[in-house]
């Protein structure tokens, strides 16, 4: 049996060399590179399972990269490995389903060497402990986020979808180097459990700064408010890497960073606050935008938008646990929800929800595994999305503000409102399109199975899993049995309101044609919430306004050397009198 | 007073070789300002450097600049206007001169209490081999670069011929 | 004390050169003077390896130090001289000015 540091090497290896391999066989050869994916993924995914029994509360690995970089150092704790199994394995599943779904598609090199590149970076983000290198990873997972947005280089949206995506994401990242460096400068290396152990040996306000980065990274990174932006748009992608990076994965990858550092912010003034208030706006705004939406994958965008804000919310008001709980139920039924779309769309061609309708008879598995998946997202009893739900609504009474708690519980109505619409309007009614549907390939359905058993039964794991998380959760967090949480779940008060919500949510559906006069009152919401409440020209401004100033500084790149001599030397004056002045 | 003259006569020379409107004239003042640089450093102890600079900067290289100059063709020596108005230059080059002066000359300490026993030759050889690999990698770059560009040269020049 | 002495001298000397180096770069306008401003740079620069040393009492490290400042100096003026050859050639000028290709 290797020991937890062969085995996180591996898990983050193994894909990588999948990558390269799968790279080097060329296109050539389609069934060799489907078949190199998926075994590289399973050892992948092999590897990172392996790691469940042997994780460990401190760091592995030493391996010095020289004092400017510090050492590689990985932190298998549960947290991390929870992660990391969710990123491999429904990679895994992933590329399974890729297997039918990107039959007969050119360049699947270079699909494929990114799915797998992405998935072995994702690994190491959440198992380094190094600040650095979780930047390094964080920067990868953007630039594998980008390349397969524009996958179809041949589109302009999915290029241009790409761009932003990468520029927004970038803006994080900024939030997150200046975390690392400021760390660096205080603590003398970018060692995380140090920094963890003895956050208040930071000066206060430079603690908040780093803590504030890191809500600037996570919120660019996981899609929240101001920056949700760039989510909708990446739907450009092939749909399993939606499911996979912008539904399942990455997009968590800012829930961990608050959720890691949570122990060390969690005194910083105000901070917590704004973790609440940015997952609330996010959870509410987009549910509505995911209302209004006609394409069936921008509708599933919005949704997990709005998942990651409950989640954020969670993590605010202090339920990691609930937080990394809905985590986990989020990650499979939203991978099942995409990838039963990308099912839809592969069948009928359009992603356009109103020329589909009636294509429960066609296919009927992916009609059953998709309202399993829905009904979890509406948060339906006894599927896993209702009891993680449950859970963070029950953490955000206890540990948020009022106002905040009524946002998600609107939130919850509207999830349940907006999943019902899409897929009545996906599987029911009459046929709209004439075309020839053919039925989900043996690929596909390998893959939308376990999701769906996975969305039945992973509520049961509830109380193991809290035990997992060990440590990684902050003082005072201990979580009971799994009977006694379900318990403490189905007996809180506020489940009853959030299921009389849920419910009123289902009901306003139902009597969708006697509501016409209110819904047509709201008609003004509903046309901010289509141009995305004016985040859309806030972004076109920005860009403006950088293209501009960029104009404007041309005239100082004239191309004459003597001007650049020039301005070489200028730059050498001001360094010089900095200097005398400092030194006088 | 010997190294006053010097100083004085090698910063003529190099104001001069900047000066000039005639490459030819100003790559000789370079091959003065180079060869009193070497009288320079065999003043502050560094012979052999002083000998190699000599061969090599004052040398070797003006040979280069009057063989480059006789292949591009001397310029028509009108003399163009400077890009930069030269008060400017004059202004900002002597600003970063004297501010570098302020700073580094009050500091500077004359004696010089360790001196390292070993020879030129072994610290060249066996402290810093690496910068000998270095100079060597440097060298056959270089002469690989000159002989790509001359011999591009040469074809295009047939090119157009034909 | 420490009136035209050696030192005070190499410093008088490196300064001066690096001044008029750059004097150079930023006056003139032909490509093959702006490697002459570069070598009255780059000796200026030699000096100044050889007068650290000096100060430093670490002269052989100084002095190997400026064998390979000359060894990359010369390396870098004979490409960019064969480059000033090629540019007369292929353009039949060697004024900035007119090579300057960035333009609005």
């Amino acid at each position: 049996m290797p020991d937890i540091s062969t085995l996180a090497i591996l898990s983050i290896a193994l894909p990588w060399a999948g990558a390269v391999l799968i790279w080097l066989v060329r296109d050539r050869q389609p069934q060799l590179q489907h078949a190199l994916a998926v075994v590289f993924a399973l050892a992948g995914a092999a590897a990172a399972l392996a790691m469940i029994p042997l994780r460990s509360e401190v760091n592995v690995l030493d391996f010095p990269l020289g004092s400017a970089f510090g050492q590689v150092t990985f932190l298998p704790d549960g947290l991390a490995v929870f992660l990391a199994v969710v990123a491999t394995t429904i990679g895994c599943l992933a590329v399974v389903f890729s297997v039918d779904y990107m039959k007969g598609e050119k360049q699947l090199g270079r699909y494929y060497a990114y799915v797998l590149f992405f998935i072995g970076s994702m690994v190491g983000l959440v198992l380094s402990s190094n600040l650095l290198l979780i930047f390094v990873f964080w920067e990868i997972t953007a630039l594998c986020s980008y390349a397969l947005i524009s996958f179809y280089n041949d589109d302009p949206k999915a290029v241009a979808a790409g761009i932003k995506a990468l520029i927004i994401t970038q803006v994080g990242g900024i939030g997150l180097l200046a975390g690392a460096l400021f760390l660096y400068a205080y603590q003398g290396n970018y060692d995380v459990p140090t920094f963890l152990a003895g956050a208040d040996r930071l000066p206060p306000n430079v603690l908040a700064l780093m803590a504030f980065g890191f809500l600037v990274a996570a919120a660019a990174k996981s899609a929240q408010f101001p920056f949700q932006t760039w989510l909708p748009d990446a739907m450009e992608a092939p749909t399993p890497v939606s499911a996979l990076i912008h539904a399942a994965t990455m997009v968590n990858a800012g829930v961990y960073l608050l959720a890691r550092f949570y122990p060390a912010f969690e005194a910083v003034p105000n901070w917590k606050l704004a973790v609440v208030s940015i997952g609330a706006v996010t959870a509410l705004m987009a549910a509505v935008m995911a209302l209004v939406s006609n394409d069936l994958k921008r509708v599933l965008a919005y949704s997990t938008v709005s998942q990651l804000g409950y989640m954020v919310y969670a993590i605010g008001a202090g339920g990691i646990f609930a937080s990394q709980f809905h985590l986990l139920s989020h990650a499979v039924f939203k991978a099942l929800l995409f990838l039963s779309a990308g099912a839809v769309i592969h069948a009928v061609h359009t992603r356009d929800m109103r020329e589909m309708g009636g294509l429960g008879k066609q296919m009927p598995l992916v009609k059953v595994v998709m309202i399993i998946g829905g009904l979890a997202l509406a948060g339906i009893p006894v599927l896993n999305g209702f009891w993680s739900k449950e859970l963070v609504l029950e953490a955000g009474h206890e540990g948020g503000p009022l106002w905040a708690w009524l946002f998600m519980l609107v939130g919850a109505g509207l999830t349940a409102l907006y999943t019902l619409r899409f897929l009545s309007m996906v599987f029911y009614g009459e046929p709209r399109s004439g075309q020839h549907v053919h039925d989900a390939g043996p690929a596909m359905k390998v893959a939308l199975v376990p999701l769906a058993l996975g969305t039945l039964t992973t509520w049961l794991l509830a109380g193991s899993f809290g035990h997992f998380l060990g440590k990684a959760l902050p003082e005072g967090h201990d979580v009971e049995s799994t009977g006694a949480l379900l318990l403490q779940i189905v007996t809180a008060p506020t489940t009853f309101v959030a299921l009389a919500v849920v419910a009123l949510g289902l009901a306003a559906w139902w009597q969708r044609a006697r509501l016409a006069g209110l819904a047509h009152s709201l008609r003004g919401i509903g046309t901010m919430a289509s141009n995305s409440f004016g985040f859309e020209a806030i972004n076109r401004a920005v860009v403006s306004v950088t293209e501009a100033s960029a104009e404007s500084l041309r005239t100082t790149h004239n191309g004459v050397l003597n001007w650049n001599v020039m301005a070489i030397l200028v730059g050498l004056v001001v360094v010089l009198v900095i200097l005398a002045l400092g030194g006088a | 007073m010997f190294d006053l003259l010097i100083v004085a006569a090698m910063l003529g020379c190099a104001f001069q070789a900047v000066r000039g409107t005639r490459l030819l004239i100003a790559a000789l003042w370079l091959a003065g300002a180079s060869a009193l640089t070497a009288i320079m450093m065999f003043r502050l102890g560094a012979p052999e450097v002083a000998v190699i600079e000599l061969s090599v900067g004052a040398g070797l290289v003006t040979v280069l600049f009057v063989f480059a100059i006789n292949i591009a063709g001397e310029e028509p020596p009108v003399t163009l206007r400077s890009l930069v108005p030269a008060p400017l230059a004059w202004i900002v080059a002597l600003c970063a001169v004297g501010l570098g002066a302020a700073m580094a000359l009050p500091n500077l300490r004359v004696e010089s209490s360790l001196v390292q026993a070993d020879k030129f030759a072994t610290v060249v050889w066996e402290h810093r081999s690496l910068d000998i690999l270095l100079q060597v990698v440097l060298i056959v770059g270089g002469v690989l670069a000159v002989l790509g560009l001359l011999a591009g040269g040469r074809a295009d020049a047939r090119k157009e011929s034909q | 004390m420490m009136s035209l002495s050696l030192p005070l001298m190499a410093a008088v000397a490196v300064l001066g050169l690096l001044g008029i180096g750059l004097l150079g770069l930023l006056v003139t306008r032909n490509l093959i003077k702006v490697v002459v401003g570069m070598q009255i740079l780059v000796k200026g620069a030699l000096l100044a390896l050889l007068l650290a040393g000096r100060l430093s009492g670490q002269v052989q490290t100084g002095q190997t130090l400026a064998l390979t400042v000359i060894v990359a100096d010369t390396i870098v003026s004979v490409v960019a001289l064969a480059l000033a050859v090629q540019v007369r050639r292929q353009f039949g000028t060697l004024d900035l000015q007119a090579l300057s290709t960035l333009r609005r």
